[in-house]
């Protein structure tokens, strides 16, 4: 027989719940609220099969874009041959998670406001630009021992361990 | 001792996979919880409400509540026990009385939102089927009752609450199917049988029929009733004054309660790991000691 390829091919890992996560899903995935231009995971419920988006879409992140009664749409980046293409697709709410990928710049905001507020307050300038991380200072060897490594001659009678 | 084969292995507790907490304690139905929770997506945050009826064996609760992640928030609440308030003293778990905890219910919901003038409800309970008419100016307090566990059967006491709430003035989707008094082959409401189940007729006539043929059974079951003097024709007024007096002062009252006692503690407190840390290191200096050894910088790490 040939090997299909249907919509939910080669997902028999790929969909399965956890092992001991099986069953009733938790309540708050329902109580999440979402907005459009938030960022979300995709991440498959293979307890729930309404709203299922296809294998592909698994572990991708991607904005909102349309919010209806029980499922939302995503927008996703998606590689076509020499191109990407932005897909709008539409997820119930059990596959989808919000993301925390924005997470660390939104506290970023919050803090670089708060301290360009003080600044001010102050009368100071700072930069709030983050800095790569530059090359190590340098610092002294401490407790060092001088150990100097000859070559030893050769000994064949070491070498040949009772073979002879 | 003969031998016995033990029936739970090892793998089967390894495999083993618990239910949520509440299911395990039987207190919640998830598959309804889910139902009921869920809000659509497309009306963001507006919080759901429901009306929750549970009885215990002594008492009727009845609840607003709406969900949240951190936990479910009570809107507002209406006890059996509080009923004494308004002058029900006795049969706190019957229908009347959770006519009367429903309604109670309702009104003091309305009043926190500040909407109690403009939705009355049905002020004489007549046992027909009532449901709240939008005002102009506010659209009513929308709530959807949540029976949990029980078996809904017609004429069970959930409906009650659920009749008092809706003469209260709260919209609930309903049906007259399984209030007191609906006739299964008629398939209608008859809303005199119901009327009299709102006003306790049903314990009225259980009264007069033990009065007649047992009289020491009366005695001992109503014994409460005969204490206060209330006699089987005088329920229904006392009913008619109790929802009076709770559509005059709906308000909860803040029970004054004494500070809590302070009790011994049978059992050792949990430490924190700063303080079990502590414990160890501690530990390990006296150990050091005693052998003679000092090995500080060890410990440190």
């Amino acid at each position: 027989m040939p090997a299909g390829h249907g919509l939910r091919s080669r997902t028999r890992d790929l969909f399965s719940r956890p092992f001991r996560k099986k069953g009733y899903i938790p309540l708050s995935t329902y109580l999440r609220t979402y907005k459009i231009g938030d960022y979300v995971d995709v991440k498959v419920n293979g307890a729930v099969h309404k709203g299922m988006p296809h294998k592909f879409y698994h572990g991708r992140t991607g904005r909102v874009w349309n919010i209806t009664k029980r499922a939302i749409g995503v927008e996703v980046n998606k590689q076509v041959g020499n191109r990407i293409i932005r897909k709008r697709i539409h997820v119930r709410v059990e596959h989808v998670q919000p993301s925390r990928c924005t997470e660390e710049f939104k506290l970023r905001k919050i803090k670089n406001d708060q301290l360009k507020a003080e600044a001010k307050a102050k009368g100071e300038v700072i930069s709030t630009k983050r800095q790569p991380e530059g090359p190590k200072p340098g610092f002294m060897v401490e407790g060092a021992m001088l150990e100097t490594v000859t070559p030893i001659p050769y000994d064949v009678v070491n070498d040949l361990k009772g073979g002879y | 001792m003969p031998y016995v084969k033990a029936q739970k292995s090892k793998a089967y507790f390894k495999r083993y996979q618990v239910k949520f907490k509440r299911r395990r304690e039987g207190k919640t139905d998830y598959r309804a919880r889910n139902r009921l929770i869920n809000q659509d997506k497309n009306k963001y945050n507006t919080p759901k409400y429901r009306l929750v009826a549970r009885f215990t064996n002594k008492d009727i609760v009845a609840q607003i509540i709406h969900a949240s992640i951190s936990g479910d928030i009570v809107l507002a609440a209406a006890y059996a026990h509080e009923l004494p308030r308004y002058g029900l003293e006795v049969g706190l778990t019957n229908y009347a009385a959770a006519y009367c905890v429903g309604l109670l219910l309702a009104r003091r919901t309305l009043k926190q939102l500040e909407m109690d003038a403009e939705y009355e409800g049905n002020v004489e309970a007549t046992g027909e089927d009532f449901t709240v008419e939008p005002a102009e100016t506010r659209r009513p307090f929308r709530a959807l009752l949540d029976v949990g566990l029980i078996r809904t059967t017609t004429g069970n006491r959930v409906f009650g609450v659920l009749k008092g709430a809706l003469d209260g003035g709260i919209d609930i989707p309903h049906s007259d199917k399984r209030f007191a008094g609906f006739n299964k082959d008629s398939k209608q409401l008859d809303p005199e049988v119901h009327r009299k189940y709102i006003y306790g007729g049903h314990v009225a006539a259980y009264m007069r029929n033990l009065m007649e043929d047992e009289p020491e059974k009366y005695q001992s079951h109503f014994s409460e009733y005969i204490k206060r003097s209330i006699e089987p024709d005088t329920i229904e007024g006392m009913y008619k004054k109790v929802h009076a007096a709770i559509r005059a002062s709906p308000e909860a009252k803040k029970s004054e309660k004494a500070p809590t006692k302070e009790h011994k503690r049978y059992n050792l407190k949990k430490l924190s790991y700063e303080e079990r840390k502590a414990k160890l290191i501690d530990r390990l200096k006296a150990l050091n000691s005693a052998a003679g050894v000092d090995n500080d910088s060890d410990e440190d790490d």
